[in-house]
Formats: C-alpha cells, sequence, structure tokens
C-alpha cells in the first residue's frame, strides 16, 4: 500500500491544492516503509490525481482541500484524509496507530470532517481543543 | 496602527469596544502576535473562513486563513519584515467546506501607544462574486462554479475529471436552463485541451446551408459574396472543444453530413477541393430525448451511436430541489453586486413559494424571478409579494391527487403539512401529532426535499 503526504518541510503542508512535494511511503508486509519525495507536476485537479494515480497512491493525507480536487482524486480510488495538520511523524504515527481522527490533527473549523472518517477515535473530543501540533512558524514558515 | 492601554468610560477603545467595531466590519480582520497565533478575529472572518473565533484565536493564522500564499509568499511576514503595508492583494483560500474562493488581503503592522511592534493585523474581502461575474462574462467556468449538493450531481462530479480527460464525444441532455453549456464549458477547463479553444454552435438556430458554411467555412468564390476565405467553426476549434447545442434540431441533410466529419475526422470547407483534417472534441447538447427521436425516425441513430459515447443527463431544477436555497443564495449574492443592493435572503414564506413551483424553465427562470423581485424589493428579505403572481396563481395539481402510490401520497400529505407550517418540522409534527423524530424519519425515508437553509 503506498501512502502519500503532502509536506511542506516538516509538516503538512497547510493547502494541498498550492503543495509542491509529496513524502510517499510504501507500506508493504510489515517491512521498514520505503521513504521517498516526490514533486507535483501542475496544479489544477486532472494532472495531480494523474500524478497520484501514476505513482500508485493508495492513500493520501493532505492539509486543505478544495473541493474539486478532492473529488477528482477520490474519484480514481485515492482514501483522502483530508484538512490534516502537524509535523509529519506525528502525522504519520497518527495514521499509523489510528488516531488521526483527534482533534489535534485538524485544521481550524474542520473538526466535523473527522467524525466522516471511517475510524475515529477522537469522536470524544471537542471542538477547537489543542493548538496544533508544534507546526509553529520558524523563518522558514510564515502565517496567513 | 496602533492599540491602546486603557479606555474611558462609554468609548469604544477598551477591549470590549474594539470587538464592536471590528465585528461591525464587513471585511474580514484578524490580528497576530509575533508568534503568528491570532489575537483577536471579528464576526466577518467568522463567516468568511467558517471558523468560529473560539476556534481561530490561538491558532496559527495560516491553520485559520488556509490561503493558498501562506506558506510561500506570506502577506504578514512580509509586512512584518519590511514593515510596508500590503494593500488588495487578490490570494485564494480554503473556507471549512472545502470551498475556495478569492480572497483581498491587506496587511499592516500593529503596534502599541509606545510604537512597541505587538504583531500584524489582516484584513481580508470575499471576492467570490466579482469573479463569478468576471467569470460570467468571460464564460471561463469550471466545476468549482457548478453549486449543487444533488445525489445525482455528485456523482457526476465524480467521474467528470476522468470523462473530462480522456477525448471522447459527449452528449449532455437536460431541460432549457439546466446549465448544458456550464457543463460543456466546464468539461472543456477541466481537460487537456483547456488552452485551446471552445466554441460553441446552436444548430437550432440557423438554416442548413448557413449552418454548413458557419461549421466548416467557406473558400474565396464558393458563392457570390465570397470575396476571401472564412474559416469555420470547426477550424476555430481545432485542438479544442466545439460544443453543438441543441443538436436534436439538425436536419436529415446536415445530420448526414455531420456523421460523416465524426466518422472521417475530416470536413470540406464549401467550395474547397479537398478535405481538411480536424482535431476537435465534440461536446453535443440537447433540450429533447434523442434516443426517442431515434425511435421516432427523426434522428439518424448512426449518428447519435457517433455523439453518445458518453451522455451525461443534467436533472431539471424540480428534481434538484435541495439545491434550490443554495441557488438562490448565489443569484441574491451575485443581484447585490451588480446592482449594489443590500438584499438580505429570501423570507421563508417566499421560499415555500419558490419550493412549491415546478421550474419549467429550471435555473434560467429562477435567475429571473430572482432579478425580478430585486427590482421591486428595495432592501431587506425579499417577500413573497415581490414573486411573480404566475407562481402563486398557478393552478398546480396536488401531488396527492394523482399519486402512483401509497408511498407518494403520504409525501405529497406530509409535503402539503410542512408548507402550511412554514417548513418548521417541530411545529408540523405538533400539528400532525407525531413525534418529531417520526416526522423526520418520514421525511428522510420518502425523500421529501425541504428549503433548509
Amino acid at each position: 500500500m503506498k501512502l502519500a503526504l503532502s509536506v511542506f518541510k516538516e509538516c503538512i503542508s497547510t493547502v494541498f491544492d498550492a503543495a509542491e512535494q509529496l513524502l510517499i511511503l510504501d507500506l508493504e508486509d510489515g517491512a521498514e516503509p520505503r521513504r521517498y519525495t516526490a514533486k507535483f507536476n501542475g496544479k489544477d485537479p486532472a494532472s495531480r490525481t494523474n500524478d497520484l494515480k501514476d505513482r500508485g497512491i493508495d492513500v493520501l493525507i493532505c492539509g486543505a482541500i478544495s473541493r474539486p480536487m478532492e473529488r477528482s482524486i477520490t474519484s480514481r480510488g485515492i482514501t483522502v484524509h483530508s484538512f490534516v495538520r502537524g509535523p509529519v511523524e506525528e502525522v504519520l504515527a497518527a495514521y499509523l496507530g489510528n488516531r488521526l481522527g483527534l482533534a489535534v490533527f485538524s485544521l481550524p473549523g474542520c473538526r466535523g470532517r473527522d467524525l466522516e472518517r471511517s475510524s475515529c477515535p477522537g469522536r470524544r473530543w471537542r471542538r477547537g481543543q489543542g493548538r496544533g501540533m508544534g507546526c509553529r512558524m520558524g523563518p522558514s514558515q510564515s502565517g496567513g | 496602527m496602533k492599540a491602546g492601554k486603557s479606555a474611558p468610560p462609554g468609548s469604544f477603545s477598551g477591549a470590549g469596544g474594539q470587538n464592536i467595531i471590528l465585528d461591525s466590519i464587513a471585511d474580514g480582520v484578524f490580528t497576530v502576535d509575533r508568534n503568528w497565533r491570532i489575537t483577536s478575529f471579528n464576526r466577518a472572518a467568522e463567516a468568511i473562513t467558517g471558523v468560529s473565533r473560539g476556534e481561530a484565536v490561538g491558532q496559527l493564522c495560516k491553520d485559520v486563513l488556509k490561503a493558498d500564499i501562506c506558506e510561500k509568499n506570506c502577506c504578514l511576514r512580509t509586512t512584518m519584515k519590511t514593515g510596508v503595508p500590503i494593500i488588495n492583494k487578490k490570494v485564494r483560500i480554503i473556507d471549512a467546506q472545502g470551498r475556495k474562493f478569492p480572497v483581498s488581503i491587506s496587511t499592516a503592522l500593529l503596534r502599541d501607544d509606545r510604537g512597541k511592534l505587538l504583531g500584524a493585523v489582516e484584513t481580508f474581502r470575499d471576492m467570490s462574486v466579482e469573479e463569478d461575474l468576471r467569470k460570467a462574462v468571460l464564460s471561463k467556468y469550471s466545476f468549482e462554479d457548478i453549486l449543487s449538493k444533488n445525489h445525482r450531481l455528485l456523482k457526476l462530479f465524480d467521474i467528470l475529471p476522468d470523462v473530462a480527460a480522456g477525448g471522447s464525444t459527449v452528449l449532455i441532455e437536460g431541460e432549457s436552463g439546466t446549465g448544458k453549456e456550464l457543463f460543456a464549458r466546464a468539461i472543456h477547463n477541466l481537460s487537456p485541451r483547456k488552452k485551446q479553444p471552445f466554441v460553441a454552435v446552436n444548430c437550432g438556430a440557423l438554416p442548413d446551408t448557413l449552418l454548413e458554411s458557419e461549421l466548416f467555412g467557406y473558400k474565396a468564390g464558393a458563392f457570390t459574396d465570397a470575396k476571401k476565405d472564412k474559416p469555420g467553426r470547426f477550424r476555430l476549434a481545432e485542438n479544442g472543444t466545439l460544443f453543438l447545442d441543441e443538436i436534436g434540431e439538425l436536419t436529415a441533410a446536415m445530420q448526414v453530413k455531420l456523421l460523416r466529419v465524426l466518422q472521417e475526422k475530416t470536413y470540406e470547407p464549401l467550395g474547397a477541393t479537398k478535405s481538411v483534417e480536424h482535431h476537435v472534441r465534440i461536446i453535443a447538447a440537447t433540450n429533447r430525448n434523442l434516443g426517442e427521436l431515434v425511435r421516432q425516425g427523426s434522428f439518424r441513430e448512426d449518428l447519435y451511436y457517433r455523439i453518445n459515447v458518453f451522455k451525461i443527463v443534467l436533472p431539471p431544477l424540480r428534481e434538484r430541489m435541495e439545491d434550490l436555497p443554495l441557488l438562490v443564495d448565489h443569484f441574491i449574492r451575485r443581484f447585490n453586486t451588480l446592482q449594489k443592493k443590500d438584499i438580505g435572503a429570501m423570507s421563508a414564506e417566499a421560499m415555500s413559494v419558490l419550493m412549491d413551483y415546478v421550474w419549467p424553465g429550471n435555473i434560467r427562470e429562477l435567475a429571473n424571478v430572482i432579478e425580478r423581485a430585486f427590482i421591486l424589493c428595495k432592501n431587506g428579505l425579499i417577500e413573497k409579494r415581490h414573486l411573480p403572481e404566475s407562481l402563486l396563481t398557478e393552478n398546480r395539481e396536488h401531488a396527492v391527487n394523482k399519486a402512483a402510490s401509497l408511498g407518494d401520497a403520504q409525501a405529497a400529505f406530509l409535503t402539503d403539512a410542512l408548507r402550511e407550517n412554514a417548513w418548521n418540522r417541530p411545529q408540523t409534527a405538533r400539528k400532525l401529532g407525531i413525534h418529531k423524530s417520526t416526522l423526520y424519519r418520514r421525511i428522510k425515508a420518502l425523500g421529501i426535499v425541504t428549503p433548509d437553509r
């Protein structure tokens, strides 16, 4: 199974539609996952979907994503966990540990989306809990 | 911008007063500290981003605003670094529902009364209506512009990227006013041909000879007034998309010519001695049932199968009434901008009239009804009296009288009861003497569409 995370430096990229880089993990038979990075060729839904499909991605974890983009990707059979935030390693551990539904991994205002995810141990968590997982604004990562 | 320390009693300069002022501003406003954490967030910012103040305060501004520039070209960062404000920079944000739309942002430093840097302030304005109008003028529509939560259309959206990516001919069937050209343009704009031309021809508007010269062009000398070569629509749409609207109106002779062009991928301009090869994608549309026309013998079966590679059937508005509130809001926003008015919304009573109407003219008719209401309604809500008489007096056959099954009869009865109670479900349940959860269950089971907002 191939898992892709759209990343910016050490964190999940805030906006998938504008993200440039993917971290891809080949999770096969319980072996140590093979990791590599890849860049997107284009920004429109069709080319991003093709990029993911051509690389054999089964699951995508990303930040905020526009509806047409998400529709395009899911229509090709790729599972999308969207509106996720946090440091890549924390998010990855949460995904593998079935904890991605926790409020701390949701972008503000997007908590309701977690409840639609198939497994959501974080259901009992309330809206607005926590301040995210420490993707702070360093000199290279700025604000709105 | 400077922040004062204390506030005289009764003034607006204290923290509470500042919130009142900020909340009265139509633009989104938020402030950040020097660590990019949001320290205040006004009501308009909540409305635009879909993030509540409680959720936003304390968060990184990029996580709340979700703008395409946040990571690489942050305006606040530039302002904090240079001290220079940024005025009206156009960026795109994604709200909590996944809607991507343009906003215009401005930034400035925030200092206390001693000049010490506290952080920065960002104001932003939703520009989606302006962009919508620009797209309307330029006809640059994409799937993002098609408003629907109808399950049939949502299923369609799932497959359309694949349809667009391929080069196959598409047939769009739908009643007049259902948005066939909008879909055709969206398919084109999502396809690899999007940078090439999209050319539309209404096949029903022209007699055969004119249509032929329009489609295929002509050579100088082909007829008396043909002084020089004129390229046809096929030539103009080369490598792009040719939208053939009202294809069901083609005469038998033109059907034969078009079939040949589609089969052989070549055409002959009038007066030409050689065929010209084309690389045009065809999207055909009709408001008629082409299959039925084939059965009646008025449309060629071979042409039908040639264009019916992938068929899209657009539901009429009466079959996607759950989209009506969404569309009403969209047109109110559009006409507010166009006519510089401030109409709030449709009143519940007026909305139930709209929900009760069958909309033979579909979305085009709805747009016209709202435009008409804008003439009569000066401000506030659009009321029942602002709607055309025809909507109010039309003798509708109550569905209960023509119900085909018990389920239909129940649905019609419950719809009438809901309508009489202004679509207020708890009130309807009380009137009917049933528990409201029973009513909710029946509404869902019977597929009754209510004007929820």
